[in-house]
């Protein structure tokens, strides 16, 4: 639906320069949302399921079939399944070497 | 405190365990599950304690008072037109500082408040520890540490409420940093007069900065343009402080506060990898977990089989020779016919529907207070997807195998009315735990398990077919899943027996009655030979079109005020018990009149839901489809086997 992501990751660009969708970046690393892209209904949605910009997440998970992604925040401790095109408007940067 | 009883309502995000709290207080009267979103509408109990009378009322989960869904407005209404005496603010202890959130939005309504962190045993498992003292400080309100699936601190939590109600004290609002007051107060001073104040002038000021592009900033703007312009002044000051829209902004001071009381009040010991995880990591997986979903369900509906067929057979015995010595006795008098229409009454509802139905419900009862079900939402959303649903939707049809009358409730958690629709029309389809039963009893007990499995998967095949065909009458645009997937939880064996007497009382005071006086009453007609007349009439259908024995038209009547009459009354029509019903109809008539019965029209609890959710159009759409679905598939089975 929302075009087919290539499954070998080490495809990655350098994320450290800049920014990348949530759907670009490997599993199991940490990484720090810069920014939420798409509609205030979307915004005002996972902002009051505590996903903020500056929040460190990590991707557990992908469904098969272009199916959701799960997507764990560390900074509040929650667990939260996204549509392709939802993640796809989370950007995320590099965390910084302060995370624990 | 004058006479009228206070009104406390319980508030907080979904899945924190409100209901359950509620139950725990108010006894078994709110349906509960891990999978958030459970609770659609408010549950109101009177509870007395200590010889008082407290009106408590259980509402819907929600994460914010911004409401976005529909339940979640339901909040909103309660709060601000009912006013309540009491907030009990529940929280999940294990996702404290997301909580806070919520509490940090309820504390600026400064409405009397307790805070009951609840979940404390899975928050301990977290390695979280939290000091209690230091958080009612921060927080400036009574908090109380509950296990409301163990009935922990519950007595402590009444008191408190108790407390709080005769010392009024009311919550103080959390302060944010100094630039984001500084543009509050302002707003505050320029309130028009006629400004519709809700709880207080600065929980109105700061809901009106944040309600940017919602329905009442139209109003405001159409009301009275010199505040708005103000309004608007303000909110690119406060947009201009972060860089983002001003409730972002709002909303991100309320987080850090968040994050800044859960440091000073928890400590957080480096969580362990606890076979929990490791489970969870592997039923999550996205070529595993397939696995264990079809393992989990084939598995259920294999259990539920070997448990309830050697019941079957024990518990039918000596309903068939009180039936048998019955007849004997009395002949074929009236004094007969009656006495073994209520024997087999009676009979049909221990015998064929409790061996199975007991174990259908501990199940799902054990799936969704694990919280498997999200993890199934998760799994299945991409199938879901292809077949124009929202994987928010799995959840209702799993409930749907329970009983379809929750699982069109639960629809109302979908955000388009266009997905309740085609889920709402979809939902009557899935074999319910009566329609189970039958199969079960019917089909896997006289033709064999594999007959009842085949016919289980054809069902299921079916609803995707009609996803499909409803898919191009509804236009699907996809507003893609967001789902909070809940910690996995050691299910409470007192929750889950809970919810097995809440269905079985439900059943023993309308289903069975219905059962036996409908029984009687079909012998009694047949008695009068009255059935006849009903029998003549529906025979072009039942004889015509399905092939089956005329007598059968009577039993569809009863079908449509439970699905699990017609083919208990199928024994009454045709004369036999049940060990000899082979000999009378074959393996294709059989399979016929299961398939029409389970889809003819949703049953008449179903039907009613439906209407009130969704309306008289979608009702008569959901008679239509079910009475075509169950010509066209009958009519199939019958020239199927005419094959062969």
């Amino acid at each position: 639906m929302f075009g087919r992501k290539s499954h070998s990751h080490n495809a990655v660009r350098p994320y450290a320069e800049g920014l990348c969708s949530l759907l670009e970046v490997p599993e199991g690393q940490i990484f720090k949302i810069a920014e939420i892209r798409g509609g205030q209904g979307l915004h005002r949605r996972l902002l009051a399921l505590g996903f903020h910009p500056g929040d460190l997440i990590t991707l557990d998970n992908e469904a098969i079939m272009n199916g959701p992604v799960l997507v764990r925040n560390l900074t509040t401790g929650t667990r939260i399944a996204l549509g392709r095109g939802i993640a796809q408007k989370i950007m995320v940067e590099a965390a910084g070497s302060d995370e624990q | 405190m004058n006479n009228k009883s206070p009104v406390i309502v319980f508030i907080g995000q979904p899945n924190c365990g409100k209901s359950t709290l509620f139950n725990s207080i108010a006894g078994y009267k709110a349906q509960t599950s891990n999978f958030p979103g459970t609770t659609v509408t408010h549950v109101h109990s009177e509870v007395l304690w200590k010889g008082k009378v407290y009106s408590i009322v259980d509402l819907p989960g929600t994460y914010s008072l911004a409401p976005h869904e529909p339940q979640e407005k339901v909040v909103l209404t309660h709060i601000f037109k009912e006013k309540p005496d009491l907030i009990v603010n529940v929280i999940d202890a294990s996702l404290l500082s997301r909580s806070l959130e919520l509490t940090l939005e309820l504390l600026e309504l400064e409405y009397p408040m307790v805070v009951v962190l609840n979940m404390m045993d899975l928050a301990r498992k977290k390695g979280i520890t939290i000091n209690v003292e230091e958080l009612e400080k921060k927080l400036g309100v009574p908090v109380v540490k509950t296990v409301a699936s163990r009935g922990l601190g519950t007595d402590v939590l009444m008191e408190t409420i108790e407390n709080a109600l005769r010392c009024q004290t009311r919550s103080i609002a959390p302060c944010y940093s100094r630039e984001v007051e500084k543009r509050i107060k302002e707003l505050m001073d320029i309130l028009p007069e006629d400004f519709p104040i809700v709880a207080n002038k600065r929980f109105t000021a700061i809901k009106a900065i944040e309600g940017e592009t919602l329905a009442a900033d139209k109003f405001i703007s159409e009301h009275d343009l010199a505040f708005k312009q103000e309004l608007d002044r303000l909110r690119q000051e406060i947009s201009a402080l972060r860089d983002a829209p001003a409730y972002e902004v709002i909303s991100a001071e309320r987080h850090h506060l968040a994050l800044k009381i859960f440091e000073d009040c928890c400590r957080v010991a480096r969580p362990k990898v606890s076979a929990i995880d490791k489970l969870d990591n592997l039923i999550m997986d996205p070529v595993l977990g397939y696995f264990f979903l079809l393992v989990i369900f084939a598995g259920m509906f294999y259990l539920i089989f070997k448990v309830g067929s050697p019941l079957e057979t024990w518990l039918l015995k000596p309903w068939e020779s009180i039936r048998l010595s019955i007849e004997s006795h009395f002949g074929r008098s009236l004094l007969a016919e009656l006495l073994v229409g209520l024997v087999q009454g009676i009979g049909g509802g221990i015998a064929i529907v409790f061996p199975y139905f007991i174990p259908l419900l501990f199940l799902m009862g054990f799936l969704e207070d694990v919280g498997y079900l999200a993890r199934a939402s998760f799994l299945l959303d991409a199938f879901m997807h292809r077949l124009g649903l929202h994987g928010k939707s799995v959840p209702m049809f799993i409930l749907g195998f329970g009983c379809n009358v929750p699982a069109i409730m639960a629809t109302r958690i979908l955000e388009s009315r266009r997905d309740r629709i085609v889920t709402a029309l979809l939902i009557p389809f899935i074999p319910c735990a009566a329609r189970t039963t039958i199969i079960l009893a019917l089909v896997a007990f006289l033709l064999g398990p594999w007959w009842a499995l085949g016919f289980y998967f054809f069902n299921i095949f079916l609803i995707a077919i009609l996803a499909l065909i409803l898919k191009r009458w509804f236009k699907y645009d996809s507003p893609g899943l967001i789902l909070e997937i809940p910690s996995l939880k050691v299910p409470s064996l007192k929750s889950i027996w809970q919810k097995i007497y809440f269905n079985l009382k439900e059943f023993v005071r309308f289903a069975w009655p219905i059962l036996i006086a409908g029984s009687v009453l079909l012998s009694f007609l047949s008695y009068l030979q009255f059935d006849r007349l009903i029998n003549t009439i529906l025979s072009p259908l039942v004889s015509g079109l399905l092939g089956l024995p005329q007598s059968l038209g009577v039993t569809l009547i009863f079908g449509f005020l439970r699905k699990e009459l017609s083919l208990l009354m199928m024994f009454q029509a045709l004369g036999v018990g049940y060990g000899q019903l082979m000999t009378v109809i074959t393996k294709t008539q059989l399979l016929t009149f299961v398939a029409f019965v389970s889809f003819f029209i949703p049953c008449l609890s179903t039907l009613s839901i439906i209407w009130k959710e969704l309306g008289k159009k979608v009702t008569m759409m959901s008679v239509a489809l079910n009475l075509s679905v169950a010509v066209i598939v009958s009519w199939l089975i019958r020239l199927v086997s005419s094959l062969f």
